[in-house]
Parts: C-alpha cells; structure tokens; sequence
C-alpha cells in the first residue's frame, strides 16, 4: 500500500485472517439486513405507489414526479446532513414529533439498535424515487386493452392489479431486486461514512465499509483486497443466481 | 435546508417554517471557514472534465461494438457490461496504488482519471447506435465516407437526445461523488464542495447553518438543471433503469 514497501508474498495468509476477525462477520449479517431491508422501500414500496399514482394527470403529475425525483438527483452527502438534522436527538424534528405523543427521543444514529435501521430508511428514501419512475415507466407501457377487456369482464381493480398489472411488471420488478441485491448496500457507504462511521459497536458497519476501514483506516490493503476479491466473487456468483431465476420466473407480454 | 440556512444563529432549533429575521450569516460563516468557491470551481471542473472524457471514450467504443465485426466483439462487450456490477470500493485500492504512483495525488486530474471511462455509458450508447437504421450508414459509406467521418457527421448529430441524456446523467453524478475525491485531496483548496460539507459535521457538535448554507450551494446546480431541463432528466432516468 505505502508506495516505498515491496509487496510480499503471503499465499492465502490475508484470506485466512479476514475470516476469522469477528468484524467480518458482524460486517456480513448487517450486509444481509442492509439488503432485507432495502427490499421493502426500493421494490414494494414503489410498485405500490406508482400503482396508485398512475392516472395522476397534469400539475399534480409534476409535483408528485417532483417530489419523488428531488431525493434521488440531490447529493448524498447532503442528504446525510439534512438527516442527520432531522434525527437530532435534542432537536430534530421526528424527535419533536414522538416527544409529541409523549415518548422518550430516540437516539436514532448513536443506538445500536436504531443506527442500522436508520441508514437503511436514508438509504431506501434515496432510492425509492428511482424505483417508482421505473415501475412508472413500465406499467404505462401496458396495453392499455389489456386492462379495458379485463374491465368489461367485470375485473375489480384488485383483480385487474393481481392478475394482469402485476405479472407483466414481474421483469421490471426482479429488475429492480436484482439492482438492490447487487449495489444496494454499495450506497449505504457515504451515510454510513458520514453519520455513523459504522458505529456505535459496529452495528450499522457492512462489508463495504469494512473494506474501507481496512483499506484506508487501518493501511491492511492485504486485507482489504482479500475482502475485495471475496466480494467480487461472492456477488458475481450471486448475480448470475438471480440472472437465472429471473429468465425462469418473469412473465413477459408477447 | 434552505430555511435553516437563513436562520440566525439563535434561532436554528425553531420549528417555524419561516425565519423570523432572515440573515446570510450562515453563508459568509461558510465562506469564511472554508473555500468554498475554490471547492465549486474544483467541482465544477471535476465533473465536466469527467462528463466529457467519458461521453467521448463512450461514443468511440459504442461505435466500435455496433459497426465493426471483430473477434470478441461479444466478449468485451460482456467485459465491460461485468466492470459496471463491480462494486467501487473493489477498485479503490488498485486506482489509488496507480494514481500515487503516477505521483497525481491531490490533483484534479487524477479525480478524473478513473471516470474517464463509463461502462454504463458505453452500454447506453451501445443500445441507441444499435437502433440507429443500418441504411444511413450504408448510404455513407457508398458515397467514399471513412469510419471516423460516418461517426462524427452521421451518427452523433443524429443520437443529440440520448447523448444529451448521457451527459445529464454523468455530470450530476459526478457533481454528487463523494467517497473518489475524498481518498484523494488532502487540502481543502483541492476538495470537491462535497467534503466541504462534512467538515462541518463533527463528532463534537454540528454546526447547523454554515452545514444547511453549504448544503444549499452544493445542490443549486443539480437544482438549477433540473428545473430548466426537467422533462429531459426524467427521461434520462428512466432511460437508464430501462436498460
């Protein structure tokens, strides 16, 4: 790493060193409940609000498609900051919200149990806008003949949702799980980096950001490369796993 | 953000929507403890030297996948679509072992250096030359043009909308990257506006309105390309998630 050191050889000493820090474990299950908890606001979420935003028309199209495009073009760093006010413990505004029912603050980003859920909720608010212009974008490219004749066969709109709206969005959906599996937690990074730091007690760290310690915190790049090149495996093996659910399960209108 | 901003020192923590005596204190604050217009031009430079690098890597390659038969046209095409999934932090190490050793450290060059290639824009551009009609070119080509002038007058006047899009979309992330710029400078006279602001988040105590005054100057530009061109960056949105 330091440029004046000649790299040595260590066989597989860094791989076996990674594996048995108990960092990388805590790192590998708080990736996982980064990814289970994105899911809900970047795939179902927006399905279910561009489901019932579609017939939008004119001005209120615009404000709604402003609204949900603004989180997602405006930087993270400051989103973190603009959360990170909004989860002040002293003054945030959701803290002045639940002191209004009564409850005692929560330390959003300073709790073990809330700094993961936190990041996850900055995370998916970040995404959810892109999510929903894509789910948009594909149900109005239905056939709209489609619904009609669903329709004049007395469909509920429940029915003309579950049985045509949600099978042909079936590829755009597993689209955007398979987006989420792959980079989602990549871009929990700078919320994790600027509010966080992966703290407190490691509890809102992932893998990617352990890599970053690594790597640039503690100057181990054996470590951080050995964790490089596992998750350039890991998660190719993972994606090319989904590639083939997908092409089995998803329904497309011919 | 931008109320904060406004809000004289004592009165941050208020829940009014409106500042009762608006002030730009909070700016000359950040003015002055940090060089922020000096961050904006870095910024700026970073993310249009990026935007343009890569929209030209981007342009030749695509022409090169679409229009010429080679061997193993198909795999570097799969190569390159592979290097999009590769998460960032894989890479940084390696970029940043060959950016010191190019001696390029806390340099804007070096910001850019990595981006000059997009694989994402490169499969963008690869779909619409696709869909661009094989006639035209064939049309070219009969009457004596050469590669690079089929290229330059055919093709790219006539792909002005998803390059256009392109271009939208890598400078507004390049105007958002954070995480690249911030392995790299070690003064604040060579930061992007985006380290700016977290040097006013501290472990110690926030300091709210010079933070919600940077935070306003860092978005008023994606703001500003958004409100002129809106209809277009949705497009260029949705373009890409439909890839």
């Amino acid at each position: 790493m330091l440029p004046f050191l000649q790299p040595r050889a260590v066989g597989l000493l860094n791989y076996e060193r990674l594996v048995t820090l108990p960092q990388t474990g805590q790192a590998l299950r708080n990736t996982a409940f980064y990814l289970l908890g994105l899911l809900p606001l970047t795939v179902a979420l927006p399905v279910f609000i561009a489901i019932l935003t579609q017939d939008l028309q004119g001005r209120w199209r615009n404000l709604y498609r402003a609204l949900i495009f603004l989180p997602l073009i405006i930087a993270p760093v400051v989103a973190a900051a603009v959360w990170r006010w909004l989860l002040d413990p002293q003054f945030g505004l959701v803290n002045a919200v639940i002191g209004a029912f009564g409850l005692e603050p929560v330390r959003f980003l300073n709790d073990p149990n809330f700094a993961l859920w936190s990041i996850v909720w900055i995370t998916g608010w970040k995404l959810m806008g892109f999510s929903t212009l894509i789910v948009s974008a594909a149900l109005s490219s239905i056939n709209p003949s489609l619904i009609e004749a669903a329709r004049i066969d007395c469909a509920s709109e429940w029915e003309v949702t579950r049985h045509i709206r949600l099978p042909l969005l079936s590829p755009t959906i597993f689209l955007l799980v398979l987006l989420t599996i792959m980079v989602g937690a990549q871009w929990t990074f700078t919320y994790i980096h600027v509010l966080t730091q992966g703290g407190p007690l490691d509890s809102s760290t992932n893998i990617y950001y352990l890599l970053w310690q690594f790597g640039f915190g503690s100057l181990a790049a054996g470590w951080a490369s050995a964790a490089g090149m596992i998750l350039f495996v890991g998660f190719g093996v993972v994606g090319l796993a989904l590639i083939w659910i997908m092409n089995r399960v998803t329904f497309h209108d011919n | 953000m931008f109320v904060t901003a406004l809000r004289p020192e004592n009165e941050i923590y208020s829940y009014l929507p409106i500042p009762t005596a608006p002030s730009l204190e909070n700016f000359a604050i950040a003015l002055q403890q940090i060089p922020a217009v000096r961050m904006l031009i870095n910024t700026f430079a970073f993310a249009l030297g990026s935007t343009m690098a890569s929209l030209l890597t981007a342009v030749l390659a695509a022409y090169a996948l679409t229009r010429w038969r080679f061997f193993g046209a198909k795999l570097a095409y799969a190569i390159i679509a592979l290097t999009w999934l590769v998460p960032f932090q894989v890479v940084m190490i390696p970029n940043y072992v060959l950016v010191s050793r190019l001696g390029l450290i806390d340099t804007i060059t070096a910001l850019v250096l990595p981006n000059m290639m997009s694989a994402f824009a490169v499969m963008m551009l690869v779909q619409s030359m696709r869909s661009f009609p094989a006639e035209v070119v064939e049309a070219a080509r009969m009457d004596g043009a050469s590669d690079w002038r089929i290229l330059w007058r055919v093709i790219v006047p006539n792909l002005r909308a998803p390059l256009a899009a392109l271009a939208i979309l890598l400078f507004v992330s390049a105007w958002n990257e954070y995480f690249w710029p911030l392995l790299l400078t070690r003064s604040p006279e060579t930061s992007v506006i985006q380290s700016g602001i977290q040097m006013f988040i501290s472990d110690q105590g926030n300091r709210w309105g010079p933070l919600m005054a940077v935070s306003s100057i860092a978005c008023l530009p994606v703001l500003a390309i958004y409100i002129v061109l809106q209809r277009q960056v949705i497009d260029s949105f949705v373009q890409a998630g439909l890839r």
